[in-house]
């Protein structure tokens, strides 16, 4: 009877409480929108960055990541291999060598990073296969060819088949000296990375680098980032009974928000600061709810001395005004996840064009449209947010009804 | 007489009042504080790239901006400078540029940098390296052999003050140039990404390095804060022949202008959203308002009101309320910004985020009045608007109707 | 034996800065069974001595004890459990919950006491059948007329089955025909039941109707005269 009670309740003004359910929708509708849109954005931005880059997991030998000195190698990268093929969530990994190096063409010259990979296993790890504008990819046994960020090759003004003088230095620090001919060019839309990598074979990198066998990367392949901390702490673990066998020092397992602190830092900067402005939104929210609240119990304060007159304690009827308020919430809730979900599913359909603003989001990953993804996350946390602060906006007018004295409810008008 | 009425009707339930113009308050507080926030950041992003070495408008040879390399170099500035000098710009400053990309490298490591050769007195003025050197001593003027290296770059070559430094870079002539420095000084930036980019050494040194003879780069202008760079830029450009081109910071970062133009459309939706936020509680209150008067407004009716009358008693009541809570809000919003104000809002626990989104450690939220006087309007305007919806109800009703309701 | 005692009870109330003195020393008793009017004009103290009664508001002096509970002794919840199983009451007005059909109207003191769903619904049916209201179970108050929804409170207030119905000018708001048959329903119940009633009234011949009439005027009972 109480439930009963408490929907006739919310239908006795149908206008204010369907206004009222209207202003708890649209916030939960704008959230679950705007969570979607900003998991997509971290989705995208994650998935470039390990796709294009880092790869899920690195093993590197220590201090690598902060130094990138040509010296500090995984010595034997077979060894690494055989402890990650018995780990069953590491789906793909490769090898991969870097050196800093002067690129010059017939009338340029510029300093980059050269890039050494495995043309075969490359494409199990990384989507670079699919970045390639012109020319092709790298293939076994290419000897010196590059595949060179599009910028770079404007640059350096040349085209596929027009050659490059490498110098570096290798690891014994000898002179590293040799012509490639561009075989393809790349672009990933992040001019940074366009401008300054070049990608020869792997094979050919360690003989011109002197490299004796050695790479500085082993890139490893999850299913999900979910799985990488597990595989991690295994790794981590197999990798330092090798050193004990062998009395080295330990390889370094990164993960990639070690390998890139400043993306997933930044992704946790934007939620947080999203967050502020949700909740200021959701504040503006509970208070036009509570003055929904406010001005129900007023009109029936009359009723409330009847009900107390007849033994009804001011517990319950703190009950039944929760009761209201939250059927409102939930209806409204209900609504705005329905309305939101919409929303959210066409654009994750056609996606978002963004114009002019498409070119500072190719910098940070997202290319072309923009697609919102809809998860359980995305449509549960605004929802339950607005819930709980409507929740709280609704207990002030519901305890006022604690101070209600009978004979003075009952003379009230 | 309206205007009092008004008033005191709205204080008849002043509990009610008192919510929705916390609503109002709030809302219109959350607006242009995170306006506020926003332009501080856009503000704070273009004073950072302007003081890193872009300055308010640029000079080059045409060319160099698409293909930045030493031929693309001005053989004489003396034009260009006759052009500065006739010009008319009020407490501008202006520095002659070397810039090329260039390797560094000691013993043990190199990275790709720009080298930047600087006339250090006249680039105080102009960028941040004036005064960003923090170990060390600053450049003096032709100095031979001193170089300022960024903090990172220090930190990765595992270098100090004294120690030598390599730089390699394509010569006028084609070939390639080195010249071995002396790390002179240290100096910081905001962004770490700065410091790893840019080494400077004297105008004299990369000249004679680089075999450009009287030859420069660029010459940066800086125009004092807030000034317009256009009419400085199209007057250089009607003063100077075809060959060299005018650049303001808006063209040189187009980048960072689309990140303004995004922030303010980003601005603009959250003050709709905001506003759909608080329409829904005012038009609910003012719809109770109504209602529980319309006897009221019959008898107004029955004294011979018409209904516009009746319409604009109700907008006047809804545009005073408004008017209250914008000015709470208003109020709040300059004193936090004013609290805040002092020390920023420090992200430095995000210090990687924050780089790599190439934003300020530090915020500083910017007040604008262009931007308070938008938030208000756009509530008050609107405000209005939806009040029509609740004014129009207590129209319709008529003397006869309005006595037979309880 | 005394169903309600009043000893000596004051109640000033406050109205701004004057102090309205609304009983100045009233002693009362009143025996189980009984069917009494508290008569008097308006502003007498009627109301004040009903609400006193009833528990809903406490004296400034005095004692007020009820089915042998002193009820300066009680907390608000005491008494709020002492009026949902002993008293039960009918208002002037506006008696009755707007959202709630007849039946559940009545249904409702039974649901806070805690009786079954189906006895509840039963007994229900019954009070309002013997108050003439069958087949009036699922109209809301709005829906009934004035006659109907005092029936309608005086069936809850007999429903819930209490020792004592207080009763404020229950018919002040009806025509004479409905207000004589509402007076003649409840003073059925309280042959049928033994249900002590209480009921003010400034009604000539509502007055008539009780077997007990105490005149009250200016806060002070005037006269005590049993029929």
């Amino acid at each position: 009877m109480h439930l009963r009670m408490a929907w006739r309740n919310v239908w006795r003004n149908r206008r204010r409480s369907l206004l009222t359910m209207a202003a708890i929708a649209f916030a939960c509708a704008l959230l679950v929108f705007m969570l979607s849109f900003q998991f997509g954005a971290y989705e995208a931005m994650i998935n470039t960055a390990v796709k294009v880059h880092t790869g899920y997991f690195q093993v590197q030998a220590p201090g690598y990541q902060e130094k990138r000195e040509v010296r500090r190698v995984v010595e034997n990268p077979a060894a690494v291999v055989r402890c990650l093929d018995t780990i069953p969530d590491v789906t793909a990994h490769t090898f991969r060598a870097n050196a800093f190096s002067l690129a010059s063409s017939e009338d340029r010259t510029y300093g980059i990073s050269v890039t050494g990979i495995d043309p075969a296993r490359e494409p199990g790890v990384s989507t670079i296969q699919t970045l390639v504008r012109e020319g092709m990819f790298l293939e076994p046994g290419d000897g010196p060819a590059a595949l060179v960020g599009a910028l770079l090759a404007r640059n350096l003004r040349v085209g596929v088949g027009d050659d490059v003088t490498l110098l570096g230095q290798g690891r014994d620090g000898s002179i590293a000296a040799t012509v490639v001919t561009v075989k393809g060019t790349f672009s990933s839309g992040q001019d940074d990375f366009d401008r300054s990598a070049l990608y020869i074979p792997l094979d050919y990198f360690q003989e011109l680098y002197a490299m004796r066998g050695a790479v500085h990367e082993v890139v490893g392949v999850t299913p999900s980032i979910w799985a990488v901390p597990a595989v991690e702490r295994r790794l981590a673990m197999d990798l330092e009974r090798l050193s004990r066998e062998k009395k080295t020092q330990p390889l370094a397992v990164l993960d990639w928000k070690a390998l890139m602190p400043g993306l997933a830092q930044g992704i946790y900067l934007d939620l947080v600061s999203g967050l502020i402005f949700y909740l200021m939104l959701i504040i503006v929210v509970a208070f036009s709810i509570m003055n929904t609240f406010l001005m129900a119990i007023f009109e029936r304060t009359r009723e409330f001395g009847v009900l107390m007159a007849m033994g009804t304690t001011t517990g319950r009827l703190t009950r039944l005004l929760l009761t209201e308020s939250m059927m409102m919430t939930l209806m409204g809730m209900a609504a705005g996840m329905l309305l939101g979900s919409a929303v959210t599913l066409y654009f994750e359909a056609v996606g978002i064009d963004f114009g002019s603003a498409a070119d500072i989001l190719r910098q940070y990953g997202i290319s072309g449209r923009m697609h919102p993804v809809l998860t359980a996350p995305s449509l549960l946390i605004g929802p339950l947010l607005v819930c709980f602060i409507t929740f709280w906006a609704a207990l002030w007018p519901a305890l006022r009804v604690r101070r209600l004295n009978p004979v003075e409810a009952m003379t009230h008008v | 007489m309206t205007l009092r009425m008004a008033w005191r009707n709205l204080w008849r339930n002043s509990r009610r009042t008192m919510v929705i113009l916390t609503a109002v308050a709030v809302g219109v507080f959350s607006m242009i504080f995170i306006g506020a926030l926003m332009a501080g950041v856009g503000e704070q992003m273009i004073r950072t790239s302007i003081a890193t070495l872009v300055g308010s408008l640029q000079i080059h040879q045409h060319g160099y901006r698409d293909d930045p390399v030493v031929e693309n170099t001005m053989e004489d500035p003396s034009e260009p400078q006759a052009a500065l000098a006739s010009v008319r710009m009020p407490d501008a400053r202006w520095s002659r540029r070397v810039r090329v990309s260039a390797v560094a490298g000691n013993a043990r490591h190199s990275a790709g940098v720009s080298l930047v050769g600087i006339e250090p007195e006249r680039e105080a003025a102009v960028s941040f390296i004036g005064g960003a050197v923090t170990e060390g001593r600053g450049l003096s003027p032709g100095d031979p052999y001193g170089i300022l290296v960024g903090r990172a770059l220090v930190g990765t070559f595992e270098t100090r003050v004294g120690r030598k430094l390599v730089l390699m870079s394509q010569a006028a002539d084609g070939e390639m140039a080195s010249r071995a420095f002396t790390i002179a000084g240290v100096f910081r930036a905001e962004l770490e990404a700065t410091e790893k980019q840019f080494v400077f050494v004297s105008l004299a040194a990369a000249q004679e390095m680089l075999g450009l003879g009287e030859g420069v780069s660029e010459i940066a202008v800086l125009l004092p804060d807030g000034a317009d760079p256009d009419p400085v830029a199209r007057a250089l450009a009607a003063a100077l022949p075809e060959r060299y081109e005018i650049l303001t910071w808006r063209e040189l970062l187009p980048m960072l202008t689309a990140y303004i133009e995004m922030n303010d459309t980003f601005t603009a939706i959250w003050y709709l959203v905001v506003f759909i936020a608080m329409g829904f509680g005012i038009i609910n209150t003012l719809l109770m308002a109504v209602f529980e008067r319309m006897r009221e407004f019959g008898l107004m009716r029955a004294l011979g009101m018409t209904p516009g009358g009746i319409v604009r008693e109700v907008l006047v009541e809804s545009g005073l309320l408004l008017a209250i809570g914008m000015a709470a809000g208003n109020a709040l919003a300059v004193a936090a910004v004013a609290a805040i104000g002092e020390n920023g809002i420090d992200l430095s626990a995000f210090a990687a985020g924050v780089e790599y989104a190439g934003m300020p450690r530090v915020i500083y939220p910017a007040l604008s009045f262009a931007g308070a006087l938008e938030a208000n309007l756009t509530v008050w305007v609107l405000g209005l608007i939806v009040s029509l919806y609740p004014a129009l109800k207590a129209a319709r009703i008529t003397p006869v109707s309005a006595m037979a309701r309880v | 034996m005394d169903m309600v005692i009043c000893r000596d009870v004051v109640k000033t109330y406050q109205q701004g800065r004057i102090s309205v003195p609304a009983l100045r020393g009233i002693s009362l008793s009143i025996e189980k069974g009984e069917f009494a009017a508290l008569a008097g004009p308006s502003g007498s103290g009627k109301t004040t001595i009903l609400n006193l009664m009833g528990g809903l508001d406490a004296p400034d002096a005095g004692e007020i004890i009820v089915d042998g509970r002193h009820f300066d002794r009680m907390s608000a919840a005491g008494l709020a459990e002492l009026r949902l199983h002993r008293i039960g009451f009918v208002f002037q007005a506006y008696n009755l919950i707007p959202v709630l059909s007849a039946l559940e109207n009545v249904e409702y003191v039974m649901l806070l006491q805690g009786v079954p769903a189906r006895d509840r619904r039963e007994r229900a049916r019954a009070v309002l059948d013997e108050v003439g209201l069958s087949g009036m179970y699922d109209r809301r108050p709005p829906e009934l007329s004035g006659g109907q929804q005092q029936r309608v409170a005086v069936a809850r207030a007999i429903a819930a089955e209490p020792s004592i119905v207080l009763a404020d000018e229950p018919t002040a708001n009806l025509d004479s025909k409905n207000g004589i048959s509402l007076l003649e329903i409840m003073k059925e119940m309280n042959e049928k039941k033994e249900v002590t009633f209480i009921f003010s009234t400034h009604d000539e011949r509502v007055m008539e109707y009780a077997r007990r009439l105490v005149m009250i005027r200016d806060g002070r009972v005037a006269d005590d005269v049993r029929k």
